[in-house]
């Protein structure tokens, strides 16, 4: 479950909020989990910032990939992001990329131009940042995972041994 | 040592070298009902009733009652007085099965124990001599248990049905043993062993050195394999052959495994070179398992941490043996310690099958029947 920050933040302070009793604790952390799923996928796709051609496109993607998993949206984001990095130049050059709506005058072509590099620095920031960091977020609900992950998998030899009298010593 | 408290009660034969060794050290009598009750032939075996009058040996003071059927048992312990003494063990089980027992008291004698034990040095069921010699005399070194007089000879071998082995055990007294902390087994260093035969062809020990390498040479070149061809009055009652490898590592644990022929008469005839592969695959087996201590010794190392300082002991074990199981519930029962048990999966570092780590506070005994010098 590796979403946009803001869904992962919320999931991570609820790990943070510490010790559940096991048995809720895979519901809560199911439960948290769905919930930024929906949030965040909202804000990548109107996060566009706003050139008409790219709106239009990272909106299908958008609509087309909102009910796929999470992983695979990560992964066309960073294609969009790829596909846009080199859009300038060959807008520059000699806008081949014609198909949609590139007819359009040089002025509109600079604005856009502009624009384009303005979002490109802007979203370029946002993905490697969100990319390197990615391994970093929720770093305590992980360990917390693991730890009870551990916890149920291995029998617990003490109680095996001495008996269940165990339990209320401790 | 000797406080009077309330009276054990157990049912079955089962432990009963555990109940009566713990009942020894911790002064608490002990009552065994039931020994065999259903039995075609009911009561204490042979080999049993031999353990009990060699405990009557070495202590002073012991009441030992057993009714006429010989199923029930009461056992009030005297103090572990040792000195010089002989002992013919019984040739139903071998002498480490009384060896196993006197390591467990021998350090807490009023006089240093030096015991000439008569039987059967190596079997198919209980850990032999040589296996013992190389490995529990290592451990008890760890805990302070150490000095010049502290040897395990073989004189004679003997093997079963016949017996006609002896063995010679002398151990120093500690008026307090040493707290310790294993916890990291380190690496397969080297591997030793030891290839006997007794009134068969001394070619047989060769045959069994063969066959074991050819399995142990593809791991590590450093392997020592003596060869052991006792002759004459040395050679005990009966032939048979067999093998003892122990693998020592880098922090001074010994890991061991060992294989014996079938007794003459007994079973189908071992082929010494099956006898050195399968050995040198128990080996294998031992050494995944791993730990600080080696299986046959896992009981021994915690009843020597229970009865250490009162201070923290540590040692990381492969998985428990059912013997292991029921002694630290023994240990619950006659010293109320309970171990604080971690289980450690093999990660990274920690080659082999799961790791247990145990963990105690010694109970501070110390060993009042020890003269002061």
């Amino acid at each position: 479950g590796e979403r946009g920050s803001s869904g992962a933040r919320a999931a991570g302070g609820s790990g943070e909020t510490g010790l559940w009793p096991a048995s809720h604790w895979g519901d809560r952390v199911s439960l948290e989990k769905s919930l930024p799923l929906e949030n965040a996928a909202l804000p990548t796709s109107d996060s566009g910032h706003c050139t008409a051609e790219e709106a239009f496109a990272s909106e299908d993607e958008s609509e087309g990939s909102s009910s796929l998993s999470s992983e695979e949206e990560d992964s066309e984001n960073e294609d969009v992001s790829r596909k846009r990095r080199p859009k300038p130049t060959q807008v520059g050059s000699g806008q081949k990329l014609g198909s949609e709506n590139l007819t359009e005058e040089t002025s509109d072509i600079e604005d856009l131009l502009k624009e384009e590099e303005h979002y490109k620095e802007e979203n370029n920031y946002s993905t490697e940042t969100s990319g390197a960091l990615r391994w970093k977020e929720d770093l305590s609900r992980k360990a917390a995972e693991a730890f009870l992950r551990q916890q149920q998998a291995t029998p617990n030899l003490r109680k095996l041994i001495y008996g269940t009298v165990t339990e209320d010593n401790e | 040592m000797a406080t009077q408290t309330h009276c054990l009660s157990y049912a079955g034969c089962n432990f009963l070298r555990q109940r009566l060794v713990l009942s020894t050290l911790s002064g608490r009598p002990v009552k065994i009902r039931k020994i065999r009750a259903r039995d075609d032939n009911p009561g204490l075996r042979d080999f049993e009733a031999s353990f009990i009058r060699l405990l009557d040996k070495i202590t002073n003071g012991s009441r030992i009652e057993i009714n006429q059927t010989g199923t029930t048992l009461y056992y009030q312990p005297g103090l572990l007085y040792g000195g010089f003494v002989e002992h013919d063990c019984s040739v139903l089980r071998s002498i480490g099965y009384y060896l196993e027992s006197l390591l467990c008291l021998a350090p807490f004698m009023k006089h240093p124990l030096k015991i000439v034990l008569r039987g059967v040095t190596n079997d198919q069921v209980d850990p032999s001599v040589d296996v013992l010699k190389a490995t529990a005399l290592p451990l008890l070194k760890q805990f302070g248990i150490d000095g010049e007089s502290f040897e395990l000879k073989i004189v004679r071998r003997g093997m079963p049905p016949g017996g006609g082995g002896e063995v010679v055990f002398s151990c120093p007294v500690r008026k307090v043993l040493k707290p310790i902390q294993l916890t990291d087994p380190g690496k397969i260093k080297r591997i030793r062993g030891m290839a006997y035969s007794v009134r068969v062809s001394p070619q047989m020990a060769n045959r069994i050195v063969d066959s074991a390498r050819s399995i142990l040479n593809k791991f590590i070149p450093d392997i020592y394999i003596y060869t052991d061809h006792m002759k004459g009055v040395n050679s005990g009652k009966s032939p048979g052959f067999g093998l003892s490898l122990v693998a020592e590592t880098t922090n001074g644990t010994f890991l061991s495994a060992e294989l014996a022929s079938n007794p003459q008469g007994q079973g189908t005839a071992v082929l010494p070179e099956d006898l050195g592969r399968n050995c040198a695959r128990l080996l294998l087996e031992e050494i995944y398992r791993g730990g600080c201590v080696d299986s046959t010794n896992q009981s021994l190392a915690l009843l020597l941490m229970t009865l250490g300082q009162q201070d923290v002991s540590k040692v990381l074990l492969g998985p428990l043996s059912p013997y292991t199981i029921e002694f630290l519930r023994h240990l619950k029962s006659f010293f109320q310690i309970m171990f604080k048990i971690e289980t450690k999966p093999c990660g990274e570092e920690l080659k082999g099958g799961d790791k247990v780590l145990m963990t105690c506070v010694g109970i501070g005994f110390s060993n009042l029947s020890k003269t002061l010098k």
